[in-house]
């Protein structure tokens, strides 16, 4: 028999310990065999930890003598819920040093549950069980509960902790009750705020600077600023490329995006052709939504990311959609499923498999389907008339697939149509920095005329266009 | 115990005097020792641990009864340890009255004391190792698991955990030496 090597002697050498055997290790292994001996009764983490939250727990009183006599709380623990534990517990070590207590996991990995060590606090997780109500925030699209961490170094912390991908909400500022703090968000949907004790400020002169900060924040906000502001931030936070879908009933339309997709409404008015105008953002995009019953639809097929796509395509079909296509695995890596609202927009709704992004990378929220036929004309006009390019497409001869246009700051997608993804045409609002040119620039790739520049009384200079392929572009700018 | 930490030592005891949420720190530092301090004198671990939460539990309690007379606070806290020891072993020949069992406390020798601080340094050095050695050795010698079961938790080949297992063996080693 071939001499086994050191490293399974010594594993020989350990299993006889931990069963109390006795061993006589050659001079090799004597010294590691000893160390192992010494090991034999190592205290479990949990233990150590549990312990220490005891002590630690007993903060808020004022002796451990009273503390026996009171039936109090005795202990108060964060359980997280998070779709795709796992991979947090590694984010949370390689971004907060959290040290993995504990785990039990099912055979497929799915986490029941977790403990883990972040300084002295010990955390629970647990993978999403939606059969218990356990639902992680990217299912629910937010927590309501931010995280505190004091660190002694908040600066390098949070640098670290953006390295190993948290994303920065709010900047590591001085703030005025003597911390420095700011805020980051995990991948997961839970916002960190992490902070570092720099100067005692007295209590009245924290209330001082806080009565400060109300009052200006109150000056801000009053009616007029806020119009003017709000009115500010939403041309200012608008991509490029927006769709408009127009529908025989928008308020309904409004209700489904609502009900199946979490859209949130920011604005309803009147819309400048007699219907209805209206603003809903879904995820980290908008969508316009407008139309009467005597205004000719135009409904659209739209690219959606969501966090689970399964309990997405579910709500739709309850909210009254039809489906199109049932949720399944894609080559090309994402999970999806199509639905048909009873207003004639396609939803494609997808989650990628990316286990740290909902979103495709060059992708938003919203992006944009066009289904033209000819395709690759399509391509041609988005590119003479509005400077498209190009990045990326699939062909099968010469029929593309499925392509990416970048323009501008936004993407938009398209394919050839052909069963059972029949011509859409639609509606987009369009921004752009001179109206007057990019009009020119279309009417020369082939577009139609439908209203020439025009300053519009809610405060944007803009034209109507038709494509060759029967899509409308409102082109846009701010009048300045 | 060098000068400097003898003080630091003296800084933290106060602080928990008065403050007794600043415990922790003292916990903190003297974990390793007290659980070794015991585990040299008992051998079933449910034991060892109601025993360490016993000590801490009383240090806290006693906490503004300890007065510093220049020796390290550990030994306060292996009084302890060694009292509830001896109250555990009487309470056991009374339920079994067995004869032959030794109810006095055992008084320690400065050897024994030594072996202590030895073992309480390398449980400490395990918190050190690189995470995957950490875990392994965590999951070997403090969870009692076999390293099939480790290797199926980790996913990770036997022939792997092995090896982890040697590298933070080795590590711990050398670390020890360091001291």
């Amino acid at each position: 028999m071939a001499e086994r090597s050191i490293i399974d002697q010594l594993d020989d050498a350990v299993a006889a310990l931990a069963e109390g055997r006795q061993i006589n290790p050659g001079p090799e292994l004597s010294a590691l065999a000893g160390v192992a001996q010494d090991l034999i009764g190592l205290p479990r983490d949990t233990f150590k930890a549990e312990l220490q939250q005891q002590f630690i727990r007993r903060d808020s009183m004022s002796s451990p003598a009273e503390q026996l006599e009171t039936n109090s709380v005795q202990s108060l623990s964060l359980y997280m819920c998070i779709a795709g534990a796992s991979a947090a517990i590694d984010f949370y070590r390689e971004a907060f040093g959290a040290k993995e207590l504990s785990r039990l996991a099912e055979p497929g990995g799915r986490i029941g549950h977790a403990e883990i060590q972040i300084g002295n606090v010990v955390l629970m997780i647990s993978d999403e069980y939606p059969d218990y109500g356990v639902l992680s925030p990217q299912t629910i699209g937010g927590s309501s509960v931010r995280i505190h961490l004091e660190v002694p170094d908040v600066d390098a912390f949070a640098e670290h902790a953006i390295k190993a991908g948290a994303t920065l909400v709010r900047p590591i500022e001085d703030q005025f009750y003597g911390d420095r703090s700011g805020q980051i968000a995990d991948p997961f949907g839970y916002t960190w705020i992490v902070s570092t004790h720099k100067k005692d400020v007295p209590p009245e002169e924290v209330q001082k600077e806080f009565d400060k900060f109300t009052h200006e924040r109150t000056a801000k906000n009053s009616a007029e600023a806020y119009a003017v502001n709000e009115d500010k931030m939403r041309r200012e936070n608008r991509r490029a490329v927006t769709p408009y879908l127009t529908v025989h009933k928008p308020a309904e339309l409004i209700d489904f995006v609502t009900q199946a997709f979490g859209g949130i409404e920011h604005f309803r008015a009147g819309g400048s052709a007699g219907g209805m105008h209206a603003e809903v953002s879904i995820g980290d995009s908008v969508i316009m939504i407008g139309g009467a019953e005597h205004i000719e639809p135009k409904p659209t097929a739209i690219h959606l990311y969501v966090p689970d796509v399964d309990r997405v395509y579910e709500r739709a079909l309850k909210a009254g959609a039809k489906s199109l296509m049932p949720v399944v695995d894609q080559p090309y890596g994402e999970r999806s499923g199509g639905v048909e609202d009873v207003h004639g927009n396609r939803w494609y709704i997808a989650t990628t498999f990316a286990p740290l992004q909902t979103i495709a990378p060059d992708l938003h929220t919203v992006t944009v389907y066009f289904h033209p036929i000819g395709a690759q004309r399509f391509i041609d006009f988005v590119t003479n008339a509005f400077g498209g390019r190009e990045l990326m497409r699939h062909a099968e001869g010469d029929m593309v697939m499925h392509a990416k246009v970048q323009i501008r700051d936004s993407v938009i997608e398209l394919g050839e149509a052909r069963y059972p993804t029949q011509p859409l045409p639609t509606a987009i609002y369009l921004y752009v920095d001179d109206v007057d040119s990019v009009y020119e620039q279309a009417l020369k790739a082939g577009g139609v005329s439908m209203l020439s520049p025009t300053n519009q009384a809610f405060g944007d200079r803009n034209a109507w266009i038709k494509d060759p392929f029967d899509n409308v572009w409102y082109i846009a700018a701010p009048i300045k | 115990m060098s000068q400097a930490t003898e003080s630091d030592e003296r800084l933290l005891i106060e602080a928990a005097q008065m403050d007794p949420s600043r415990f922790a720190e003292l916990y903190e530092q003297n974990f390793h020792r007290v659980y070794a301090y015991i585990a040299r004198r008992v051998r079933d671990r449910a034991e060892i641990q109601d025993l360490t939460a016993h000590v801490f539990h009383q240090a806290l309690a006693n906490l503004g009864k300890f007065k510093w007379k220049g020796s390290p606070f550990a030994a306060w806290l292996y009084r302890i340890a060694s009292n509830a020891i001896a109250d555990q072993a009487k309470r056991k020949v009374r339920e079994s009255s067995d004869p032959a069992a030794d109810p006095s406390a055992e008084s320690s020798s400065a050897a024994d004391l030594e072996e202590v601080e030895r073992r309480a340094r390398l449980f400490s050095a395990v918190d050190k190792l690189p995470e995957d050695q950490r875990r392994v050795i965590v999951m070997r010698f403090a969870d009692e698991k076999s390293i099939r079961e480790i290797a199926d938790e980790l996913g990770r080949s036997e022939g792997a955990v092995k090896q982890l297992q040697f590298r933070g063996l080795e590590n711990l080693r050398n670390r020890l030496q360091e001291k």
